[in-house]
């Protein structure tokens, strides 16, 4: 190991010659300064690799002194990673800030360099008044960089940056002496061994203004203001090192002071972090300008780590090194990487506005390292963020930080809102422009990006329970083979996907088994089929394929999860794969937001209940833990509830839908209609399977479930009567269906599943059918609007064929395959007794055939439009897959036993009670019977009858011509005249009133504005004045002294 | 607690009052000079110890009465450091203000409010 | 009960006297409707002679596939109901392919024709038609709400779906009908009735109808003839099941034939006397005076069976 000496000796070295070697050219002078850099990451990397290898710390004390006597440095582990991190950041900047700094003056160069040593002292430090040295040449040298740039708003927010650090050095000072008074030395480790804290208010107090100077540092609510005008202000590649680099060195100074705090010191850090977390993140939803709002983030991100750290020391649970590191640690580094790579990118897009940084897309590689950016920030998988975040929770709930954990998530949330807002922005805003990038920006985008996905493949094998994150790995990995294949023509991509994963299915189909394996069927041989109509397409469709097999790799994994890590990520990882499917249609952008939204907050409801799990049940990850639990059962169920109900878009939490669903575009619609909707009803069976009687208190949740569903049914289909907009009318059908799927589940009983089960199969038949045919309808047509369509059955016959099934599958009229689930509903309406539930669930039902008619006529029926005489029918590779659906709809509508005889017989595991008994094609219950093979060649051979009768009677009808037809004495020739279609059951929304009315969406709406509000309010005391930024600072203290001494 | 440590506090307050309660940013950087000051006064003040010598070893103090004969001479060394870097700060401050002087044409910090919210 | 190929003429046949029925039911309540009205009103038979009249008109014009398969989708529908349910207790063949099926069937079968005859009427293109059946599908939403809370009351009494059992049970005289233990519920029943049969107060969807065009028009000679078959099939087959699950169900023809025309006489009655209901009023008042009349018969019910 080099001695760590000389990162100081090579920086002052090389600031001290930098002045002279200039004269010679800035070519030289440059060379030299990045040498240094180079030299100084090389160092501490070295010395990283070395001590993790097994050598000793290496210690330096001055003039040869032993401590406390003499000034100690130390380059330990901890040590070592920090300047590591800091010297490779400072390389990376200094590189990104080339072009800049061959212009300016050679001072740039030395403060720069002054700034990074000054950040590996504060790291190596262990001598108080030291630390202070190095804290003011690290200040003094951003202050000069940040003053360097020669604009007004730079200058003014350095000036306020350097008042609030001034008041920051006062405390410091005034603490460092008072415990060098109490104590007799300035070396931190003898101070930490001879201060006492206890031995009266005056120790505290030194400990406290110690203490509040770091945090001051650390940028706290509400005394922040300035450096959120740094952030803004300052140039990207210095905020680069300024958010990320010196935040880490002060919350490594925070490290290592904690060993001065006593408990209420530490709660008063974990306080404030995590308000400061939570408030900043809810300004954050106010911010238009990136860098600012990438302040706010900062500043919250900085504060969560702090509030946490201090949380863990303060439960004892960072005396594991592993959990320190791996929660703790794994925030820091995913902001530590994720923050400076989009300061980076703000200075390459170099707008104002977040609506701007749309010319990203000019640059698909640019995009791809945005995302990962922000996906990493959010705490999405793989990236650390989300294992550190998953650690968190489950050391949190084991702890039983319940508050911590929820402001942790709320703030999780609430940052989650405005970063994916944000790259919504960048994926669909329209304009011109264009990114200019260099090899030197380019590079330390590159690797951070880099940097963040190979840690969190790290991450994933450090945490426990990790090793089953293996069953992710193949199809991520063929993820990310896509993102590299992305140049190949779509068609090719598709045949291969379609390939690969036939072979998945073909390898893990036979694997599962009982209701695993129906649901493997829906999802991947679904999956495959859903993925013919992709050859429609023409060019190369960029960006479909890696996120199509992620959410198929999510869900796949689901079903061969043992662990609720496992599942946790698998659900993660194919929420975020649909976000991406979801957000290529062309309006879909606010839709794909409330979509991931409610995905995000219904996920960490359900991680709250994991944790919980985890916590109530000995630290146990797996799933199977479920159904031993004995404490808290009811509490855990209603929390993961609540994720699965989000997913499956029970009222109340449906808003994202049909605009998610409605607006995507022709195949995506029926992949995340019929097919990931499943995905919440497969959690709720997980789930439910394993606790049969979840109770809070003497309430039975299945009871409510039970309400949920029918309210559901009801409403869901209700809404979906007065849409104009075929597709979102299918997908409020689909909130209505899931609800008849949620009814089922909450019988808790052999034929409740049942039917739950047989109502998914069909929706995931008729459903993928309807989209498919409707899309298809859209994409010749070019509107959604069914008042705009008419008479299409003539131009395209097919379709109208999907359509007729599809709807008479899902109105539950006999012969076809809905019937069995209205069938099999009153039979456990009959057994369960929940007759009023039944009777909502059952009117809604019927309400079902308005929307039914209303589509099939608006769209194929009436009127001819004159644009549209001419549109073909839809591409063959859009119809081959609704000829195969058909197909499964009349086999199923026939031998419906085939499937749910065998369902029934796996779902006698769980209820071995009330089972379906089956006589040859007769299904029997205690109350009624139905053979659908009987039903349909009646029906069929009626049908026949009547129709030859009719054929024979009536065999020379002439075909007439559309305006064929008198009313009111008029003969039209327009077919807008006679096409009624607009607001077609006016006279049922009339009738109903009250229960037309969107509440959910004014509820969500007026959450969303209240959390505006309250940002904006709270904004506003940032005034901008740098002595209310004092002010605040002020105040700060005193509150906090109040509450540390607790009055 | 001495006077002197008393005072560098008063001084501290007052340096403070004037940093929130003057606009002028010259008058400002003069009341963070103030809080310095009274910083040091403070510091020096915690290693002084009544009726003691300077710590120099010398003839009249030996080395092995030192300890009981001469005041902290810690304080003072840090308190030397703080006024060199005090110093740099208030340099660094001042050519703030000049450098806002020469771009915005005043010295109010009032009008620095380009940024906010 | 099983399927045996003999049962399909007995079927024919069953279905041939209840389409009589049906046709003279129609022509006596049309007299009666004149009689009312103080007019003198058609021959009791005259339903034949137009039926006979349709079936022979030669002009014939088509709007497309779905437009001629409309009346087939309607008829069907109305033989379809008949056909699943049980009309004559104990009799093995008249029994009708109920094997197939329970009352959960019968009650999802009646959209069948409904729906069906929705589509055909769509493609003809008349504004009118999509208005008329904008009002009946509406309608007809809100009308079954009582008649689902009768059928599942009547099923959560006699703890089976199955028409043949109810009627089994209600069997030994008139103190065991339904209209007798449960009347409440057979009040609901009623009201349901009265929805389903499309006569005032509830026939405003076949208002479009009265303007002399809409769908029958649209849909004449042979297309005309096949819905008037239908119309006197579907309300018989409605009224059979009603007769079943509320009235006793019926041994022998005579006793059918007695009590369909007594049933169907009330819907008549009714209608003569009462003007029609807007449609968003007639949902309204299903939502209102039904619904909640359904949900107290539903508790007695539940009481009743404890």
């Amino acid at each position: 190991m080099v001695n760590p000496i000389y990162l100081f000796v090579i920086a002052l070295a090389a600031g001290f010659l930098l002045s002279l070697i200039d004269k010679a050219g800035r070519s030289a002078a440059l060379t030299v300064f990045y040498a240094a850099l180079a030299a100084m990451a090389g160092i501490s990397a070295q010395a990283f690799i070395a001590i993790l290898g097994g050598a000793e710390s290496a210690m330096i004390f001055t003039a040869g002194f032993k401590p406390p006597f003499s000034i100690n440095l130390q380059m330990g582990l901890e040590e070592s990673f920090f300047t590591m991190i800091v010297n490779v950041l400072g390389l990376l900047s200094g590189i990104y800030l080339v072009k800049k700094l061959k212009t300016e003056k050679v001072y740039a160069l030395v403060l720069y360099l002054m700034m990074i040593m000054g950040l590996n002292g504060l790291i190596m430090t262990r001598d108080l008044f030291n630390l202070f040295v190095f804290l003011e040449i690290t200040s003094i040298a951003t202050y000069s960089l940040i003053g360097i740039e020669r604009n007004i708003r730079s200058l003014s927010a350095g000036f306020k940056y350097m008042i609030a650090g001034g008041l920051a050095s006062m405390f410091f000072l005034i603490g460092t002496i008072y415990l060098y008074r109490f104590t007799g030395v300035l070396h931190l480790d003898s101070m930490a061994e001879a201060l006492d804290l206890a031995s009266g208010p005056a120790v505290v107090l030194a400990v406290f203004t110690l203490l509040i100077s770091v945090l001051i540092e650390l940028k706290p609510f509400p005394a922040n203001g300035w450096a959120l005008d740094v952030y803004e202000a300052a140039d990207d590649g210095l905020v680069a090192v300024i958010a990320s680099a010196s935040s880490a060195a002060m919350l490594f100074v925070l490290y290592k002071i904690t060993p001065l705090l006593n408990g209420t010191l530490l709660l008063a850090v974990a306080g404030i972090g995590l308000t400061t977390f939570v408030l900043s993140n809810l300004m954050g939803l106010m911010q238009h300008s990136p860098k600012r709002l990438l302040g706010y983030s900062s500043i919250g991100q900085i504060g969560l780590i702090m509030g946490v750290y201090a949380l863990l020391v303060h439960s004892g649970a960072a005396s594991e090194p592993m959990t320190l590191l791996l929660v703790a640690g794994g925030l820091f580094i995913n902001h530590f990487i994720a923050k400076a790579g989009l300061f980076w990118l703000a200075g390459l897009v170099g707008k104002d506005s977040l609506e701007g940084w749309h010319v990203l897309r000019k640059k698909p590689v640019l995009v791809f390292m945005f995302g990962v950016f922000i996906l990493a920030l959010v705490g999405l998988p793989p990236f650390p963020g989300f294992f550190a975040k998953w650690q968190l929770v489950m050391v949190f709930s084991e702890k039983g930080l319940t508050l911590a954990t929820v402001l942790v998530l709320l703030g999780s949330f609430l940052e989650a809102a405005y970063l994916f807002r944000w790259l919504g922005k960048v994926l669909k805003t329209e304009g011109e422009g264009e990114v200019k990038t260099s090899f030197a920006q380019g590079l330390p985008l590159t690797l951070s990006a880099l940097a963040l996905i190979g840690l969190g493949a790290g991450f994933s094998l450090w945490i426990p329970g990790g090793s089953g994150l293996k069953i992710l790995y193949l199809p991520m990995l063929l993820a990310a083979a896509l993102f590299l294949l992305d140049f190949l023509p779509a068609w090719v991509k598709n045949t291969l996907v379609i390939l690969l994963m036939s072979l998945y299915a073909w390898q893990l189909l036979p694997g599962l088994e009982g209701y695993r394996f129906l649901f493997g069927i829906i999802f991947l041989a679904g999956g495959v089929l859903l993925l013919i109509p992709g050859y429609a397409f023409k060019g190369k469709r960029r960006g479909f394929y890696p996120f199509a097999v992620m959410m198929y790799a999510g869900l796949a994994a689901l079903l061969i999860s043992e662990s609720t890590l496992q599942l946790f990520a698998a659900w993660e990882i194919m929420t975020l794969g649909s976000y991406f499917l979801i957000i290529r249609g062309k309006r879909s952008e606010p839709h794909a937001l409330s979509y991931m939204l409610f995905s995000i907050g219904g996920a960490f409801v359900m991680l709250m209940g994991l944790g919980l799990l985890y916590g109530v049940n000995g630290q146990s990850l797996a799933l199977t833990s479920l159904e031993t639990l004995t404490q808290s059962a009811g509490v855990i169920f209603l929390l993961i509830m609540l994720g699965f109900l989000t997913k499956i878009a029970s009222m109340g939490l449906h808003i994202w839908l049909p605009g998610a669903h409605g607006e995507a575009e022709t195949d995506v619609s029926p992949m995340v209609s019929a097919i990931l909707l499943k995905a919440g009803m497969f959690g709720l069976i997980v789930l439910m399977s394993a606790i049969r009687r979840p109770m809070i208190g003497n309430v039975d949740i299945t009871y409510w479930m039970s309400w949920l569903g029918a309210i559901t049914v009801f409403l869901g289909n209700l809404l979906a009567i007065y849409q104009e907009d075929a597709k979102r009318l299918l997908a409020y059908s689909s909130v209505g269906n899931l609800g008849y799927v949620l009814f089922g589940l909450s019988m808790m009983t052999h034929m409740g599943w049942l039917t739950s089960i047989a109502f998914a199969l069909n929706h995931f038949l008729f459903k993928a059918l309807l989209f498919l045919a409707i899309g298809g309808v859209v994409m010749r047509v070019k509107t959604k609007n069914m008042y705009e369509m008419g008479g299409l059955i003539k131009r395209m016959p097919v379709s109208f064929i999907s359509v007729l099934i599809g709807i008479i599958a899902l109105s539950g009229v006999p012969p076809l395959s809905g019937y069995a689930g209205k069938w099999l509903t009153f039979n456990i309406l009959l057994e369960k007794g929940w007759y009023l539930q039944g009777l909502v669930l059952i009117i809604g039902g019927l309400i079902a055939f308005l929307y039914c008619f209303r589509l099939i006529y608006a769209v194929f029926l009436g009127q001819l439009k004159d644009n549209h005489r001419r549109v073909k029918e839809a591409p063959l590779p859009v119809l081959i897959p609704q000829i195969i659906l058909m197909i499964a709809i009349m086999f199923f509508s026939a031998y419906p036993g085939l499937v749910l005889h065998p369902v029934g017989d796996f779902l006698l595991k769980y209820f071995p009670q009330g089972a379906i008994s089956w006589q040859n094609n007769t299904a029997l219950t205690a109350y009624g019977h139905w053979d659908g093979l009987a039903v349909l060649i009646i029906t069929g051979v009626m049908f026949a009858s009547v129709f030859a009768l009719l054929l024979i009677t009536n065999r020379k009808a002439q075909k007439v011509g559309q305006f064929n037809i008198v009313y009111a004495a008029e003969r039209p020739s327009r077919p807008e005249l006679t096409h009624v279609g607009y607001n077609f059951f006016a006279h049922y929304r009339k009738a109903l009133g009250i229960f037309s009315r969107p509440f959910a969406v004014k509820f969500w709406d007026g959450v969303s504005e209240f959390a505006h509000s309250a940002a904006d309010l709270f904004r506003k005391i940032y005034s901008g004045n740098g002595q209310t930024y004092l002010v605040h600072i002020i105040l700060f203290v005193v509150v906090v002294y109040a509450f540390v001494t607790g009055g | 607690m001495t006077l002197i440590t008393i005072l560098g506090f008063i001084l501290i307050v007052i340096g403070i009052w004037g940093m929130l309660s003057q606009s002028n940013i010259i008058k400002i950087i003069i009341g963070f000079s103030i809080v310095d000051t009274g910083i040091h006064l403070v510091m020096v003040s915690i290693g002084y110890l009544k009726d003691r010598t300077a710590p120099i070893l010398d003839e009249t103090v030996g080395k092995a009465e030192a300890l009981a004969r001469v005041v902290d001479p810690v304080p003072s060394a840090l308190v030397l450091t703080a006024i060199v870097i005090g110093l740099a700060v208030t340099a660094l401050m001042l050519a703030y203000a000049v450098k806002l002087h020469e771009m915005k044409g005043s010295l109010d910090i009032h009008d620095l409010k380009e940024l906010k919210w | 009960m099983g399927f045996e190929p003999i049962k399909i003429l007995y079927s024919l046949l069953s279905l041939f006297i209840i389409f009589n029925i049906g046709m003279l039911i129609n022509g006596i309540t049309r007299k009666i409707g004149a009689r009312v009205g103080r007019r003198h009103g058609i021959r009791f038979y005259q339903p034949y002679i137009d039926l006979v009249k349709n079936y022979a008109l030669r002009s014939n014009i088509t709007h497309g596939i779905m437009f001629y398969l409309g009346p087939v989708f309607r008829l069907t529908g109305g033989i379809g109901v008949y056909l699943f349910v049980p009309a004559i207790y104990g009799s093995e063949y008249f029994g009708n392919f109920s094997f197939a099926g329970d009352l959960v069937l019968i009650t999802y079968f009646i959209f069948f024709g409904t729906l069906g005859m929705a589509l055909g009427a769509g493609e003809g293109g008349h504004p009118y038609s999509a208005i008329g059946i904008s009002r009946g599908l509406a309608q007809v939403t809100a009308a079954e709400i009582p008649l689902v809370i009768a059928f599942l009351g009547a099923a959560i009494q006699y703890q089976s779906l199955s028409v043949t059992e109810m009627v089994a049970l209600q069997q030994g005289g008139i103190q065991n009908w339904t209209l007798v233990t449960n009347p409440l519920l057979t009040a609901v029943a009623l009201i349901a009735y009265l929805g389903t049969m499309m006569r005032s107060p509830f026939d405003i969807v076949l208002a479009p109808q009265e303007i002399p065009i809409g769908p029958p028009t649209e849909y004449h000679s042979t297309f005309l003839g096949v819905l008037q078959t239908n119309r006197a099939i579907f309300p018989m087959a409605k009224t059979v099941l009603f007769m079943n699950v509320f009235f006793g169900g019926a041994t022998n023809w005579g006793v059918l034939i007695l009590k369909v025309f007594l049933i169907y006489m009330w819907s008549v009655f009714v209608g003569v006397v009462f003007p029609r209901f807007r449609v968003d009023h007639s949902i309204r008042w299903f939502y209102k005076y039904a619904l909640p009349l359904g949900l107290v018969a539903l508790a007695a019910t539940s009481l009743l069976i404890k």
